[in-house]
């Protein structure tokens, strides 16, 4: 039992380790993506590492209070835990990760854990900025989740499980088992949602350069900020391999993993550089209009 | 004597007119007494036969002969009562219409209309 | 026993003797007087008592001859009935009345001469010896309306001579042709001759002593005289004549009835009925104290009339039947409450109703009152709900579902300008003018305390005694009479009371009702301890408390669907009182009680078409297969409107968020759970294969769901701390009535378990809000921020509340949202997921404001001196903190018994392997999900603790924005409209149309009352013409 355990939580740091660093890459690969679409020349590749390496090493001395000082703990704690509760690769023991003790549901109720304790850590900073952009988060989150839950249900009824290992078995067996091709609308749904979740133009309205720059990370600096940056790759990431896993089929090792998320993130930084940012009660109405039919529609093609 | 009945009709009805369009308070009271009237008339004629005299023992009747010799005595009897009782809620009206006289020193019924809805 | 011929004798001998002997008598007057009412009163009792142990009727005949020659007086059950209460009524009257006899002679002798007539009418059984002593009656009241002599008592009695003396004409043409027609004026004989009343003139005879009665019994359209009569005259008349004369001559109309029928009897039942709506509709628009009574006092009779025409048909029901006994006991209620309000307005000096608030100042009157009031709408303990229940029963039997609605509808009317009275009367700025005497006083009292003991004998009588509902009564009773003991001592009182209660109810529970009784007990006694905080002896609000708590139990205890219905009631009525208690306005209050009590009526409704199709009032059935549905939808229908459904919820912010602030939690985390045991009780007991199969429940699952998404959304634009957490209350409820409308095992348990989880987060989120207002005195959370530094245990306690209420994991608001979804996908209800989805993710938006507004951001000036809340609204607040946390990390401890209670229902779909628990589509291990949890939170946390050294605060103005120092928390802190953007895209949704409906509703109804009620034109002509067309139009619809 107590070896059993260890090993759990050993292949968790591994795969956790490895997503890590995949997920750092991934973000210094996008900013000179975005840069060179800019025309800029961009920072070099690591530079998330040596802002992690630099920020987490440096020591702070003040705090806003209590909930401020955990407010990015809980950020990260939410980020691993979602990750932690996805199985990545699909019949890997090492990352399996925990996703024994719960389901679709939990990771979908997860993902507001670390939102909800850096949105209380942010509120206590005691700046507008903060508080104005949590507003702002929340009430697009509320909107992006509708077609998200909605394109969830669809699958619900098309695997009728809710085990996110159950839904990338029933994909394997060849490309076109893939939910993206037996089920498109709620593929189409989600990944607009997703869209959202990023938090890429259109959708920045939280973090918003130059209007609340830079919302609620505001009053946050050196070590908080470098557990924030880590998160920001690992929760990134977490969402990504949910995406993967639930429309593209899984991934049986780590380079298919690797493909994967890579294509399916290159779309919302596809769209992040063509696009302005939307108001937020644009957004709002944005989400709950096209998207939100078409995961209507999802549900009701799959019940017919 | 159907004539009667149709007297007691018309002067019920007369004295609903009365009521109903006079605004004076006492031409009201007359009103009713002149349907009292009439109904009293309704009632006797009613109870009365042909030939027949008033129900009234006097000396030398046999008792085997009254019913025969007697117009019904109820509505006889009935009318009496009416009339005493007709009698009373006149006066008590008039007092009323008196009482209300010195307190608002006018008869006429549209001017008594302080309690309403 | 006396023979009943001599209250003819001595009632106007004495009356003629204080009349002509009054200079000798002097004080013997006054001796003589009550000697021969006593006499009048002690007449029938032994009469009463012979005939109740079984003894025949008596006739007593006059002048030696035998009806029909003569006239016959009868004595029977109904007769020494009415006499005694009448008589007794009389002797009351009189003690009320001596003040205002002092000084003449002729009051007395009236009186008398009044009460012979009273009498008459009652006993005589000779058509033309009725209009005698109606016109005996008459004669008296006319003159004893004029005794205090004023102007308006002048012109209101001869309107009243102008009516009464048509309705004699009328009825002396009906009587007279109706001898002609039988060669009789014996009633019953006439009765039996009954086919010799034929043509034209046999008709219109029967309708112009119908419509004579009718004028007397003050029916509508032809009682704007009487209308005058009451709000003139003096109180002390008023009272005899609402109670006395008005009893008496419905009892003449009692014993004609069979004349008139069947003929006749459904204009009568009309007419009545009618009377009994459009009075109450027009008594909205009252303001006269007086004038509002005498509405009432003609609805009352209209309801009688009419139910007597419904009920007796043909045949004349005698002895205790409990027909007769409902209308005995409706007579009796109106006769005695009706009086003590009369007797009261004598008291008060003011017209208007807001002049009765100085009653506040004498708690007994005012109790009084409330009893008053109670019964005539009856409510329970009173005489007026057995009245009402049996009522519904029995038309429900007769098949009179249309008649039923109308007096159902008419007793909400009432309903409603009573309790709005009383609101008033509580919340208007107190008067002065009154003036208390003995001899008022006494008379008010008695009648009050003969009301309890006939309730209680009518109890006995129709449902048979039952000590338990008497119970929660007679211990709030004793806990009121302990008027001296300090608050805090109450509030241990009532936490022992009911936790006792507890003990010995538990035993006699099993499954269901158990988990119920865990709610409805312990916790609420958990929550009281709340209200130790307060000082003062806050009378009645302790005794109020037990009685709300104790009758809930009783509700689980009801093995029939009036001991049910009764709970019910009291629970509805005491939680109005505390309500109306702790409100600034009442119309807060008046809201909820006029919802509750359409709810109730509903309900009522429901059990009594089940009653007609099964003729049993047991609960375990509910209806038969042929009247499911609406037994259905009136239950549920009724049950709903308790829970707050959207559409019905209008009552409930103001109720929730306007009430104490520590009885808030009780009445939004415990009272709102009432609803859904109603629900789960209809759903249980209809029959499975209905209730389980019926597409009504599609409808009833749309109905929480959208609750829950307007509730939520309603949540996130209230700027109220309260409000808020009403509003989301009704959301959270929303969520139950979704998930029972399942009508599956998982969906069962996750109702079951969401009732749970809503109480303990609920329950600390009120009660902070509790703590925080009594330490900042207001509730607007924008003028509140950085509390955090001044409440960290509120705030810990909110914390985990609102983590426990959005369901994010690992806390237990996440199994109820697995449980939810899972029951729901499994049903396939997707679309309703779907948008409880988004409802749960709304919750997000004003948990966030909520602790972000209050305690985040920033601190206020004026703020910067509060301490944290008060320790007694912390205790319940950390109990229930650890009880969530407890069933966080075990949710088997809660799930696995609701999973067994409700596997006696339905076959389980749930499973367990180990901590895991598995649906037909997913699993949840909450034990290992909090390990990990706690685990990916304490690496980081230890992380960052390590690399910190000497942390130093940071001040409130040492951040910078915008180049700005912020200087002002008060411009600084962001709480204020907190989502505008949200408002602009999704605020369409919440524009009130449902309380511009009711509102609409309420209009119309003032509207068209006070339309209708221009037919009262005060002018005493075009109250006679009312009458005139009347006759026309009854002989219009008897098509003769």
């Amino acid at each position: 039992m107590l070896q059993e355990t260890v090993t759990i939580i050993a292949y968790a740091f591994i795969s956790l380790l490895v997503i890590t660093i995949y997920g750092l890459t991934l973000n210094g690969l996008v900013m000179k993506i975005v840069a060179r679409v800019h025309g800029r020349f961009g920072p070099p590749l690591w530079q998330p590492f040596i802002d992690i390496i630099k920020n987490n090493a440096k020591r702070t001395m003040i705090y806003h209070g209590t909930m401020f000082f955990l407010g990015p703990v809980f950020r990260i704690a939410g980020g691993i835990g979602t990750y932690l509760f996805i199985p990545a690769i699909h019949g890997s023991e090492v990352f399996a990760n925990f996703s024994f003790s719960g389901d679709l549901l939990l990771v979908m109720y997860f993902f507001f854990f670390g939102q909800l304790g850096m949105a209380l850590g942010a509120g206590e900073s005691g700046h507008p900025y903060s508080a104005i952009a949590v507003s702002r988060g929340l009430a697009q989150m509320t909107a992006f989740e509708v077609p998200f839950a909605l394109s969830v249900i669809s699958l619900a009824i098309q695997y009728q499980t809710l085990s996110i290992t159950g839904i990338v078995s029933a994909q394997q067996g060849g490309i076109l088992h893939w939910t993206v091709f037996t089920n498109p609308l709620a593929t189409v749904a989600a990944l607009i949602a997703l869209l959202g979740m990023n938090m890429h133009s259109p959708f920045d309205i939280v973090l918003a350069p130059q209007e609340i720059p830079i919302g609620p990370p505001t009053e946050f600096h050196s070590a908080y900020l470098g557990l924030l940056q880590t998160n920001r790759a690992i929760f990134n990431l977490a969402k990504l391999v949910l995406f993967m896993n639930l429309y593209f089929g899984g991934a049986t090792n780590i380079l298919i993993l690797i493909i994967k998320t890579f294509s399916i993130y290159m779309l919302s930084v596809i769209v992040g550089v063509s696009f302005p940012r939307f108001r937020t009660e644009q957004s709002i109405r944005f989400f709950l209009g096209i998207p939100t039919i078409l995961g209507i529609l999802a549900v009701i093609f799959q019940k017919l | 004597m159907r004539e009667m009945a149709f007297l007691g009709f018309a002067l019920v009805l007369l004295g609903f007119w009365a009521m109903l369009t006079r605004k004076n308070i006492l031409r009201i009271i007359i009103g009713f007494t002149i349907i009292d009237s009439g109904i009293h008339l309704i009632i006797v004629n009613l109870g009365y036969l042909p030939g027949r005299t008033a129900p009234i023992l006097e000396k030398g009747m046999r008792v085997g002969d009254l019913s025969k010799h007697f117009v019904d005595p109820i509505p006889s009897a009935l009318v009496l009562t009416a009339i005493v009782i007709g009698l009373a809620v006149t006066a008590l009206m008039l007092v009323y219409a008196v009482r209300i006289y010195e307190r608002k020193r006018t008869l006429n019924i549209d001017k008594y209309r302080e309690l309403k809805w | 026993m006396v023979e009943p011929i001599y209250l003819f004798i001595i009632l106007p001998v004495a009356a003629f003797l204080m009349g002509s002997l009054h200079q000798h008598l002097n004080r013997w007057q006054v001796f003589i007087f009550f000697t021969v009412l006593l006499f009048s009163f002690y007449l029938p009792i032994p009469w009463l008592i012979h005939l109740l142990k079984g003894g025949s009727t008596a006739q007593v005949f006059t002048a030696g001859f035998l009806p029909p020659i003569s006239i016959n007086l009868q004595i029977g059950i109904e007769e020494a009935f009415l006499m005694t209460i009448i008589n007794l009524l009389g002797i009351m009257g009189a003690f009320y009345l001596l003040h205002h006899f002092r000084g003449t002679v002729y009051g007395p002798i009236l009186y008398l001469v009044f009460i012979m007539g009273l009498n008459g009418i009652i006993m005589t059984r000779d058509l033309f010896n009725l209009f005698v002593f109606m016109e005996i009656t008459s004669i008296s009241l006319y003159s004893l309306i004029t005794l205090s002599g004023s102007s308006e008592n002048l012109t209101a009695g001869f309107k009243y001579i102008i009516a009464s003396g048509i309705a004699s004409i009328l009825f002396l043409i009906g009587t007279i042709y109706l001898y002609y027609l039988t060669g009789t004026l014996n009633i019953d004989v006439m009765i039996a001759s009954g086919y010799k009343i034929v043509g034209p003139a046999g008709s219109i005879a029967l309708i112009m002593l119908l419509s004579a009665i009718i004028v007397e019994l003050k029916q509508f359209p032809v009682n704007g005289w009487a209308l005058d009569i009451y709000t003139a005259s003096d109180p002390g008349i008023a009272a005899i004549i609402a109670g006395g004369s008005s009893s008496a001559m419905f009892f003449a109309a009692y014993k004609l009835l069979p004349l008139w029928s069947p003929s006749l009897s459904s204009i009568i039942a009309g007419i009545g009925i009618m009377t009994y709506v459009l009075m109450n509709l027009m008594g909205l628009k009252q303001v006269k104290a007086n004038r509002l009574l005498g509405y009432s006092s003609i609805a009352q009779i209209g309801l009688l009339v009419g139910l007597s025409a419904l009920l007796l048909h043909s045949t004349p029901v005698t002895g205790l039947t409990t027909i007769w006994i409902i209308l005995g006991g409706l007579l009796i209620n109106h006769l005695l409450a009706k009086a003590g309000l009369f007797w009261i307005s004598g008291l008060i000096k003011g017209e208007s109703l807001s002049s009765w608030s100085v009653l506040r100042k004498y708690p007994s009157l005012l109790f009084i009152f409330a009893c008053l009031l109670m019964a005539l709408a009856g409510l329970p303990p009173f005489p007026g709900f057995w009245v009402k229940w049996n009522i519904a029963m029995q038309l429900a039997q007769h098949k009179q579902f249309l008649w039923l609605g109308f007096i159902m509808l008419g007793t909400l009317l009432e309903a409603v300008y009573f309790f709005r009275w009383f609101g008033l009367i509580m919340k208007s700025e107190l008067t002065t003018g009154i003036r208390v005497r003995i001899s008022s006083l006494l008379p008010i009292f008695t009648g009050t305390f003969l009301m309890f003991f006939i309730s209680l004998t009518m109890m006995n009588l129709l449902s048979g005694f039952n000590f338990n509902m008497l119970l929660p009564i007679l211990i709030a009773t004793l806990i009121f009479a302990l008027k001296l003991i300090p608050g805090k001592l109450k509030a241990l009182m009532t936490i022992f009371i009911i936790m006792f209660y507890f003990y010995f109810l538990l035993p006699e529970l099993s499954g269901l009702y158990r988990l119920f009784a865990i709610i409805f007990f312990p916790l609420s006694a958990l929550f009281m301890i709340a209200a130790m905080n307060k000082p003062g002896y806050r009378n009645g609000y302790f005794e109020l408390l037990i009685l709300i708590v104790l009758s809930l139990g009783n509700l689980l205890t009801s093995h029939t669907s009036l001991q049910f219905f009764y709970s019910w009631e009291v629970i509805t009525v005491a939680t109005y009182l505390i309500i109306l208690r702790g409100v600034k306005r009442f119309d807060t209050a008046l809201l909820y009680l006029v919802f509750s009590l359409a709810g109730a009526l509903m309900i009522l409704a429901g059990f009594s078409y089940s009653y007609a199709v099964t003729g049993s009032t047991f609960l375990g059935i509910l209806g038969s297969s042929n009247s499911q549905i609406t037994i259905y939808i009136l239950l549920v229908g009724g049950f709903l409107i308790k829970t707050g459904a959207v559409g019905v919820h209008i009552w409930l912010p103001g109720a929730y968020a306007e009430t104490e602030d520590d009885f808030s939690p009780i009445i939004s985390a415990i009272l709102s759970k009432t609803g859904i045991l109603g629900l789960l009780l209809v759903l249980l007991l209809m029959g499975k294969s209905f209730a389980a199969n019926t597409e009504l429940n599609t409808i009833l699952g749309w109905i929480g769901v959208l609750t829950a998404f307007l509730g939520a959304l309603f949540a996130i634009f209230q700027e109220d701390l309260k409000y808020m957490l009403a509003y989301s209350s009704m959301g959270q409820v929303g969520y139950i009535v979704l998930a029972l409308a399942l009508y599956s095992h998982l969906g069962w348990t996750a109702a079951l378990y969401l009732a749970f989880n809503h109480i303990f987060f609920k329950g600390i989120l009120f009660l902070a809000a509790a703590g925080i207002i009594q330490r900042l005195g207001t509730r607007k959370m924008y003028e509140m921020g950085g509390l955090i530094n001044r409440m960290p245990l509120s705030f810990l306690a909110v914390l985990i509340s609102i983590i426990a209420l959005s369901g994010v994991p690992p806390l237990s608001g996440f199994g109820s949202k697995w449980l939810l979804y899972n029951a729901l996908l499994e049903k396939e209800w997707y679309l309703q997921a779907a948008l409880a989805f988004f409802a749960s993710t709304v919750a997000f938006l004003y948990c966030f404001r909520l602790i972000h507004s209050i305690f985040l951001g920033q601190e206020k000036t004026r703020f910067r001196q509060v301490k944290e809340a008060s320790l007694w609204f912390l205790i319940p607040q950390y109990v229930l903190i650890a009880l969530i946390m407890l069933i966080s990390l075990f949710p088997n401890i809660i799930i696995e018994p609701i999973a067994q209670v409700m596997a006696d229902f339905i076959p389980a779909t749930l499973s367990w392997e180990g901590n895991t628990l598995m649906s037909s589509l997913g699993y949840w291990n909450g034990n290992v999900i909090m390990i990990i949890t706690m685990g990916v939170f304490m690496i980081p946390l230890i992380g960052l603790l390590l690399r910190v050294r000497s942390m130093q605060k940071v001040k409130q103005f040492n951040i910078v924005y915008a180049a700005e120092r912020p200087d002002k928390p008060e411009t600084t802190h962001v709480a204020h409209n907190f989502f505008p953007h949200y408002q602009k895209a999704l605020g369409f949704l919440v524009t009130p149309l449902v309380s511009k409906f009711w509102a609409a509703v309420s209009e119309w109804c003032h509207t068209i009352a006070g339309v209708l009620r221009n037919i009262y034109t005060g002018n005493g002509q075009t109250y006679a013409l009312h009458i005139v067309f009347m006759v026309v139009l009854i002989y219009i619809l008897a098509g003769v």
